[in-house]
């Protein structure tokens, strides 16, 4: 209750200081806001947008190239591809193409001979039922809500894939320094490949999975299999490799991590 | 030209000579040689050596005559002289080369080498293996790895003199994402370098060692046409 008061007093207070500010003290609060903005503009890279909607099909492919910067994909149910990016200064050229199907985006190739290019960062949606195929030189990379046949996410060097809700018969991750996170089901017959230099590779798996598995994590030898701990696993070199089988083993999990933790999350 | 044909025959005769050349230049011959015979001496008829020119005549007629001879068999090489015993063996050979051949090239062809000799060790060999290896006809696990680690050095160092030419227009930001996961990589393929040359046969290692290097490879790659 006390408190209550106290509090009351100070906001009285703080309205008659407002009320007491003059001409001179106006123009000083003014000119400081100026101030700031011009430096904060300065400071922060003007960004220009990139826009473009293609129609499509149920089974488009999204095959993207970027070069530095952050890449988001997500399904959604309309029958379009909705391409946004923001361009970091010095902007790069963006030219994508429709190919019978095939959505094109190769920033590499739109800015050849370039040597300053400002980060790019995607943000793409999809139809469910798209391929998409996605690559980075430096960045990260975020696939979710995507069902169709393949499921790719390539960094040439650094940056975290993120492959949210992901059911897709082949799927491949791939980085050097960065985490790989997976969460999505393992279909039958199906081909699952991540692969890391340096992170911690998870993956959110359902508990009914079936599939044959070959997880190399050679330096920490973390591999944590909790989410098939009921499957015929066996350990190999001395706690580096797991190889082993959960339910009939239709589809094959390679996993291999060379200076990070392997780790299974029950879905 | 006897006289013998009655004068009907002999007319008819002289008709047909008159029509048709070919029997009027066969009656001619005859004339002629019924001639030569009425006027010339018969010594003069008479060849020298008659006999010996019967003889000759003879014995051409008889070289016509005589069937031919069947050709004898050519009197064959020892070579050839084998007895049935050396015949079957002979073709078991035949067919237990041809049966290796056939094995060593099915399993090259479904067992790609770069990641099977270069990743297995000794132990994981087959004794067909490791007795061809003995004899010098394949490349035992080591060799292979170390021609396999030579190609992928090649490579790296094709890729790393392309991206040295370019890392001067990178920014810094790029320069220094490059040097660090690099970095990384270098001190990855140190490790595994180290484990196999205390243990050569490490399985694992040895792929993994080949993991790295493609990775690196793929890197400077990547990063060569920024």
């Amino acid at each position: 209750m006390s408190a209550h008061v106290v509090g009351t007093d100070i906001m009285i207070c703080r309205v008659n200081n407002r009320k007491r500010l003059n001409g001179p003290a106006k123009t000083t609060i003014l000119l400081t806001v100026v101030f700031f903005l011009s430096v904060f503009v300065g400071i922060v890279p003007a960004q220009k947008k990139f826009s473009r909607t293609y129609p499509a099909g149920q089974n488009i492919r999204l095959q993207l190239m970027n070069r530095t910067g952050t890449v988001t994909v997500e399904g959604w149910s309309r029958a379009e591809v909705s391409i946004t990016a923001s361009l970091e200064a010095p902007a790069a050229n963006i030219a994508p193409q429709n190919l019978s199907g095939t959505i094109v985006i190769n920033l590499i190739r739109d800015n050849q001979g370039r040597n300053d290019v400002g980060n790019v960062n995607f943000t793409i949606r999809v139809p469910y039922a798209s391929i998409v195929d996605i690559e980075t030189k430096i960045g990260n990379l975020s696939v979710s809500n995507v069902s169709g046949g393949l499921v790719r996410a390539h960094i040439s060097s650094e940056g975290d894939i993120t492959l949210m809700n992901i059911s897709a018969g082949a799927v491949s991750a791939e980085n050097v320094l960065g985490d790989i996170f997976f969460d999505g089901e393992i279909q039958q017959e199906g081909n699952y490949r991540f692969t890391s230099m340096r992170g911690n590779i998870n993956l959110r798996i359902p508990f009914n999975s079936s599939f044959k598995m070959v997880a190399t994590a050679p330096s920490t030898r973390n591999i944590s299999i909790g989410a098939c701990s009921g499957a015929n696993f066996g350990y190999f070199g001395d706690g580096r490799r797991v190889v082993g089988r959960c339910g009939n083993g239709s589809a094959t999990l390679t996993v291999t991590n060379q200076r990070g933790n392997i780790g299974f999350i029950r879905r | 030209m006897d006289n013998e044909l009655g004068e009907i025959q002999a007319a008819d005769v002289r008709m047909h000579l008159a029509v048709c050349s070919g029997c009027a230049l066969v009656c001619e011959d005859f004339s002629s040689i019924l001639d030569v015979c009425t006027t010339e001496p018969a010594s003069g008829l008479v060849p020298p050596n008659s006999q010996a020119l019967w003889c000759r005549i003879n014995n051409i007629i008889e070289n016509e005559n005589k069937p031919v001879p069947p050709e004898t068999e050519q009197p064959s090489g020892r070579f050839w002289h084998f007895s049935l015993i050396q015949v079957s063996a002979a073709v078991l050979c035949i067919a237990v080369v041809s049966s290796l051949l056939t094995f060593v090239t099915i399993k090259n062809y479904t067992q790609p080498a770069t990641d099977d000799f270069t990743t297995r060790s000794a132990a994981t060999q087959t004794t067909f293996e490791k007795v061809l290896s003995k004899v010098g006809l394949t490349e035992t696990p080591q060799e292979a790895r170390n021609t396999r680690l030579k190609q992928q050095q090649a490579a790296i160092d094709y890729w790393h003199a392309r991206v040295q030419t370019r890392r001067v227009q990178w920014d810094r930001t790029t320069r220094e994402a490059f040097d660090r996961n690099l970095q990384a990589i270098n001190e990855t393929v140190n490790d595994y370098t180290m484990i196999l040359q205390k243990d050569p046969y490490d399985e694992i290692s040895g792929e993994m060692l080949d993991t790295v290097l493609d990775d690196k490879m793929n890197l400077l790659r990547d990063f060569s046409d920024l």
